[in-house]
């Protein structure tokens, strides 16, 4: 065998390496596709139960909001502290700096609702911090459990039906920070390919859960 | 008792049907919204009533001070009239023919006195657009016999130089606010201070009513809820553990291992021809 011959071969062997070892990372670096989508767009639309019809003139009985305070998601081992939070400056999501803790939308419906959707968002990862407590939100899928504990002591479990990725710019804020429809469970958090020159990543991952 | 404010019914009428007169311009209304919201606010002192829409008793024994409604009304033209509670719609003690309810508006009819003391009715058209997330809307009305105020928040002046029957507004961060009304340029409340719960998403209307004179100056509140809107956005990550999609470098390692299978079949053409 010629020097050039072996040359030849060995160029064509790392070549091939080249494109396989390309190629894998790509299918890994696909994200799950979406699931349950339709599900979420039903629960939106859904009148909620009525309630009782009360003469205006009276002052309506308001029924105190319970917020959550805890957060457990089992299979993706996440147990973290649920703060109320509003908006910032910007007007967005005013998701909690620690990223240990996740956020409770204050202005939305509390977990004793009985419409509209409870929001709780949490960081994927930080710059400075690293992994975030929704660090593995992507993985849920339908079927999966967790459970939230309200400031009344009393924990509520919910059942996953819904994992969507969306382009920021294009999601549908007012679906997920509904306050009609069916009450429902809406965890939100960052994914997606992530752009480094400006510090953020493309997607939100957003999965809806339902009362178990 | 406050009789004395009834007394003139035709003046109160006729202003009536003047202020109704201009509320249509006020107001557009999108073309398939023909019904509208309508609120009535009872801000005349010392009267119960019952409220007539088109000769039908439609509120009944109505006390001052409160907020009825909203009724759902087609758009058209109303006849409004206020008898004492039981009396006959002829000797109502304040009437405004023809009042004319534009479509798809939210809007507030406020029976109430005007600076002079005399009693009159005037339809407010609500701002029921959207509020920012995190944000409340308050919306203050002067309806009360009494001079120019200011309102205040925390002891800081918000409206300024608020004369009967006009409004003012402002959309603000939601939360609770001590708030007072004080005469335009002076520091001793004559109305407050009280809190007002300025709920997310929701416009609080709070009327001044009643007269200075009279010493029957008092605060009606109405609210209307489900303006709210989504926050911007959720940017809830800054560290690019979890990026899915390649990395430039994977589609440069891509790149080179294509360059490679033809360079190396290249060479390999090369040889066997030269062989």
């Amino acid at each position: 065998m010629t020097v050039g011959r072996r040359g030849a071969s060995v160029a064509l062997a790392a070549g091939v390496a080249a494109l396989i070892a390309a190629a894998v990372v790509a299918c890994q670096a696909q994200p799950a596709p979406d699931v349950g989508g339709a599900e979420v767009t039903a629960l939106a639309t859904a009148p909620a139960p009525t309630r009782a019809p009360s003469p205006s003139t009276a002052p309506s009985a308001e029924v105190a909001v319970v917020p959550p305070v805890g957060l457990r998601i089992p299979a993706i081992d996440v147990t973290a502290t649920v703060n109320p939070v509003g908006v910032d400056r910007n007007g967005d999501f005013a998701v909690p700096p620690s990223i240990d803790e996740v956020g409770w939308y204050k202005f939305g419906p509390g977990v004793e609702a009985t419409a509209g959707s409870v929001v709780i968002a949490g960081h994927v990862d930080s710059a400075e911090q690293g992994r975030g407590a929704f660090f593995r939100l992507r993985e849920l899928d339908r079927g999966d459990r967790l459970t939230v504990k309200g400031d009344d002591g009393v924990t509520r479990t919910y059942r996953v039906v819904a994992r969507e990725e969306y382009r920021k710019t294009k999601i549908p804020l007012d679906r997920y920070f509904a306050r009609d429809g069916k009450p429902r469970l809406t965890l939100i958090t960052c994914g997606g390919p992530f752009d480094r020159d400006a510090g953020h990543y493309r997607d939100n991952i957003v999965v809806t859960a339902v009362p178990a | 008792m406050r009789l004395t404010h009834f007394r003139r019914v035709a003046a109160g009428a006729a202003v009536a049907a003047l202020a109704f007169g201009g509320l249509s311009a006020l107001t557009t209304a999108p073309a398939w919204a023909a019904t509208s919201k309508v609120s009535v606010v009872h801000g005349i002192p010392g009267q119960p009533v019952d409220v007539y829409v088109n000769g039908e008793k439609t509120l009944e024994n109505f006390e001052p001070g409160t907020v009825a409604g909203p009724l759902d009304l087609e758009e058209g033209t109303y006849d409004l009239a206020l008898t004492k509670p039981g009396e006959p719609i002829g000797s109502a003690i304040l009437k405004a023919d023809g009042a004319e309810i534009p479509g798809g508006a939210n809007i507030s009819i406020v029976a109430h006195l005007d600076a002079d003391g005399q009693p009159k009715i005037t339809p407010f058209v609500n701002d029921v657009k959207a509020t920012g997330a995190g944000q409340a809307r308050l919306i203050v009305r002067h309806t009360a016999a009494a001079p120019a105020v200011d309102v205040r928040a925390g002891g800081t002046p918000v409206f300024e130089e608020l004369t009967n029957p006009n409004e003012a507004m402002a959309d603000l961060d939601a939360g609770t606010v001590s708030a007072d009304v004080v005469l335009a340029g002076e520091s001793d409340p004559v109305l407050g201070p009280a809190d007002l719960n300025l709920k997310e998403g929701t416009a609080t209307i709070v009327y001044a009513i009643g007269s200075a004179q009279d010493d029957t100056l008092a605060l009606v509140t109405q609210t209307i809820d489900g303006l709210h809107s989504a926050p911007g956005g959720v940017p809830s990550g800054t560290g690019g553990l979890a990026a899915t999609g390649l990395s430039s470098w994977w589609y440069v390692l891509a790149a080179g291992g294509v360059l490679l299978l033809l360079f190396g079949g290249a060479r390999l053409a090369t040889a066997s021809r030269t062989k």
